[in-house]
């Protein structure tokens, strides 16, 4: 079936053309007629109760139509599972950042001069700001009401062992058999890792324009899943989502963070007190400041190793800080799953893995590019290097040995987990021999993805001119394009014959948005059902125009993956500590690929993502304030810090997408930091247990290093 | 609060443009808001981005720097001045196209209009040159190697037509 399918011609987006001439609206390029500004006002502390707030000043400055505190809405939280960040707050600020008033005026300087009169008088509580120290016995309890929280499933939340933990996960072998497990092995190696949060980074910053005609509330915003944010919005409000129309078309970057809205609700109700329409767009200080950025993290891995260099056990212990509110995380059980992903390229027969999420006084955490799992496999790659290290072994003999599925070899073919490995060793000449200061480096990894549910309407409006209407909301990745060639070749049409047609929540099909690298496998599915069953029909009984609508659901990420590997080759300058990647490879294990041009932009893009991860983004926050202010402060890598980089897709496995495509969406960026972490080891000797593996990091660890004289 | 206003005179895409506006709001404000000129995004409202770029009589320059008040008498593009009138997509615009050099394409308008810049300054650009000059315009989505070939088609397409 594969090969007949025309996917190996370049595609040229669809909505290419509106994005090279600047025709491509976005949530903020709308303005219109009688629109309003919206500023809020952030708390300057991070933990405190809110004794008076004074808006008389603000209410009274020129061009403003409202001014809103929790006093006013009452006290409305949300969350994308957990309900626990207010709207606005009404007696207490958890960090520094979260919103305390809303103003909508007529213009933005006017809205924040408003901002600047309102006067809010705190009584400071003590903070916690590490997470360890937030678990135990006298820890300042975060949110002591946390019994009475609601779910977006509409239930309570379930009660854990510490008042202050958002989530406690615990998956694998019970501790008899990971002890039993343990003690068959020959050594066990112990190590503790650490990463910092992390800005997603997209230009676009977050932001909504709401407006009512009637009763109907109109929604366009920078969230990549408008069904669930309509959803949401209803049970937060209590408007009917029945009248609660979302249309969220084009959005300028999401990496994880357009899943977690945050103005869409403050401008709901300023929309409402003010019956016009209203447009908030974050400033980047905002986003920096308060719209979840991926959990730090630490996170101590145990590993039984046999003589031979055969995993036996795994642990892992794995502490996010989850900060002020645990809204940013999607998951029922509140934690990054991706923490379980510490060894997931490797089979271990005894695994146990604990992750706990922890309310701490700083920004909420959120879903960055494969949430969790960019902490585990920096952790767990990087501890694999180690072992191989402590075992004298070359740490890609340690990595062959106990690759997933290496078993399952009958006739002695490689297998792709092996392919994958051996191609990116090969692609920087793993045994050559180098001079001082340069290195290579590894890392391996398996990635899950792709469950959700969505559906289409395809529509035959004559021989060769059919639309595809969908709900779905392009976050760059070629949605829109990748829905037309999946139908064009369904149909045997040519793909000029196919508009795919973006259309708002009140009339298209459910779909779950973008998220969890799912828009191919789930919506390219329903358009393929779509388009076969269409095509039957037109050739049993043609007549126009004729339409089908069909859905399609992935129940299970573990149903979806591939394997990924990176390879990197550096050079240390140890004076100063600068890392220069000279080359790099990044291996993937790849299904059908539909749009060959984006498949590939989401592999470099992907290694860029990880790139600016592993070498230079941080975000700093010393007792609950974030330091970084601008993107000119959170440095993100640039045309001239990328290397060299080959793409090798490899290995002719089908996935479980539309003529066999795999997810690439949370790939790329996986391997990067440990690849760079472990050739610096090989270079200077010096290993980094943490990130970013900035100059500063490595020049310390180098000067430490270093004998005394 | 934003001062008095002044009427300025301003060329943008080739048609003269009149605004009575505080001459201290960003050039950025006034095109999208009193223009209708989205096409120039806002990014980080600080200068690194490059998100808004824009030409004023011919230099690449930030449009949320620009207080508005300095381009009276002078001349503005914008991405959407780069199109022939009739539609026809100029050389890097058709290279991005080709190349994928965009994903969610919101800095698109300001690698387009950037990239414009060097290739009027500098014909021949080496790929090192392209990935300098290209320094102040971020992209998250793409990893830069799909814009800096781009640049490079386009730069070899216009020696092509010209030659």
């Amino acid at each position: 079936m594969t090969a007949a399918v025309p996917f190996a011609q370049p595609e040229v987006r669809h909505e290419g053309h509106l994005k090279v001439t600047g025709q491509a609206r976005y949530t903020g390029d709308h303005y219109p007629d009688g629109v309003l500004h919206v500023a809020c006002l952030a708390s300057p502390t991070p933990h405190a109760t809110i004794t008076r707030i004074e808006t008389r000043a603000a209410r009274e400055t020129a061009g403003v139509h409202a001014v809103l505190t929790g006093a006013d809405i009452g006290d409305v939280r949300f969350g994308r599972h957990l309900r626990d960040l207010p709207v606005l707050a009404t007696d207490r600020v958890r960090f520094i950042g979260q919103r305390v008033a809303a103003v909508a005026a007529e213009t933005r300087e006017a809205a924040e001069e408003a901002v600047r009169l309102i006067e809010v008088d705190y009584d400071d509580l003590p903070p916690v700001f590490d997470p360890r120290q937030a678990l135990t016995s006298d820890a300042p309890v975060l949110h002591p009401e946390a019994a009475g929280y609601l779910t977006m499933r509409g239930g309570t939340r379930e009660l854990l062992e510490h008042l202050n933990l958002q989530g406690d996960l615990l998956t694998g072998h019970d501790p008899e058999e990971m002890e039993r497990a343990f003690e068959a092995a020959d050594r066990v190696f112990e190590h503790t890792f650490r990463t910092p949060r992390q800005h997603q980074g997209y230009i676009e910053p977050h932001g909504a324009l709401v407006w009512f005609e009637g009763e109907v509330c109109h929604v366009i915003s920078t969230n990549k899943a408008p069904f669930t944010l309509r959803s949401h919005m209803a049970a937060v409000t209590g408007h009917p989502a029945e009248k609660i129309d979302v249309y969220n078309r084009f959005i300028g970057g999401d990496f994880g963070g357009k899943g977690f809205s945050i103005d869409e609700f403050v401008c709901f109700y300023l929309a409402r007190a003010t019956g016009r329409p209203v447009r908030s767009v974050m400033s980047y200080v905002e986003e920096l400041s308060g719209a979840g950025p991926r959990h730090a993290a630490e996170i101590t891995l145990r590993t039984g190793v046999t003589r031979t260099g055969v995993f036996v056990a795994h642990s892992a212990d794995v502490v996010f800080d989850g900060g002020a509110y645990a809204a940013g995380k999607a998951a029922a059980d509140l934690v990054p799953h991706g923490g379980l992903d510490t060894m997931s390229a490797y089979a271990v027969p005894a695994t146990r893995h604990r992750l706990r999420t922890v309310y701490t006084n700083s920004v909420p955490g959120g879903h960055m590019r494969a949430p969790g799992e960019v902490q585990a496999v920096f952790a767990g790659e990087t501890h694999v290097d180690l072992i191989a290290e402590e075992l004298g072994l070359d740490p890609l003999e340690l990595r062959r040995r106990n690759l997933r599925g290496a078993d399952r070899v009958a006739d002695g073919a490689a297998t792709v987990a092996e392919e994958v490995l051996s191609r990116a060793a090969a692609g920087v000449d793993w045994t050559a021999t180098r001079s001082p200061g340069r290195g290579v480096g590894i890392a391996v990894y398996r990635r899950k993805g792709g469950a959700g549910r969505g559906g289409v309407v395809l529509r035959a409006l004559d021989a060769d001119r059919f639309e595809v209407v969908t709900g779905a909301a392009d976050q760059g990745s070629g949605t829109v394009t990748m829905i037309a060639r999946v139908a064009a070749a369904a149909l045997g049409v040519d793909e000029s014959c196919i508009e795919v047609i973006q259309q708002p929540t009140a009339v298209a099909m459910f779909d779950q948005g973008a998220g969890a690298s799912r828009v191919t496998r789930v919506l390219g599915a329903a358009t393929l059902l779509a388009a076969t069953d269409l095509r039957k029909m037109l050739a049993e009984a043609p007549r126009f125009p004729i339409e089908v609508a069909r859905e399609a659901e992935a129940p299970r990420a573990e149903d979806s993956h591939a394997f990924g590997a990176v390879s990197v080759e550096v050079e240390v300058d140890v004076e100063t500590g600068q890392i220069t990647v000279l080359s790099a490879v990044l291996v993937a294990d790849t299904g059908t690929v539909i749009n060959p041009l984006s498949h590939r932009g989401q592999l470099e893009g992907g290694f860029a993502f990880g790139l600016g991860a592993a070498l230079m983004e941080e975000l700093p926050v010393e007792d609950g304030q974030v330091l970084a202010g601008s993107l000119g402060d959170y440095k993100l890598p640039t045309a001239p810090d990328m290397p060299p980089l080959t793409v090798v897709n490899v290995g002719d496995t089908e996935g479980t997408g539309p003529f066999g495509a795999k997810p690439v969406g949370e790939f790329g960026n996986l391997g990067v930091a440990p690849a760079i972490g472990n050739a610096v080891a090989r270079a200077t000797g010096v290993r980094l247990r943490q990130l970013p593996l900035s100059a500063e990091a490595v020049y310390r660890a180098v000067t430490e290093a270093r004998p005394q004289e | 609060m934003s001062g008095s206003h002044e009427t300025i005179t301003v060329t943008v895409n080739g048609l003269q443009r009149r605004v009575v506006t505080s001459p201290a709001r960003p050039v950025l404000d006034v095109l999208r808001e009193d223009l209708g000129l989205t096409g120039t995004k806002e990014g980080c409202s600080v200068g690194v981005c490059g998100a808004c770029s824009i030409l004023i009589d011919g230099q690449l320059m930030s449009a949320c720097l620009v207080p508005v008040g300095e381009l009276d008498g002078r001349d503005v593009t914008t991405v959407e001045g780069l199109a022939s009138e009739d539609g026809e997509l100029s050389a890097v615009q058709g290279a991005f196209l080709r190349c994928g050099a965009f994903q969610c394409g919101i800095c698109t308008p300001g690698q387009v209009v950037a990239a414009t810049a060097l290739l009027a300054e500098c014909p021949a650009p080496t790929p090192e040159q392209v990935r300098e000059w290209m320094m102040g315009n971020l992209c998250r989505c793409t990893g830069y190697y799909s814009i800096v070939s781009a640049v490079l088609e386009a730069a070899a397409e216009a020696r092509e037509t010209s030659a």
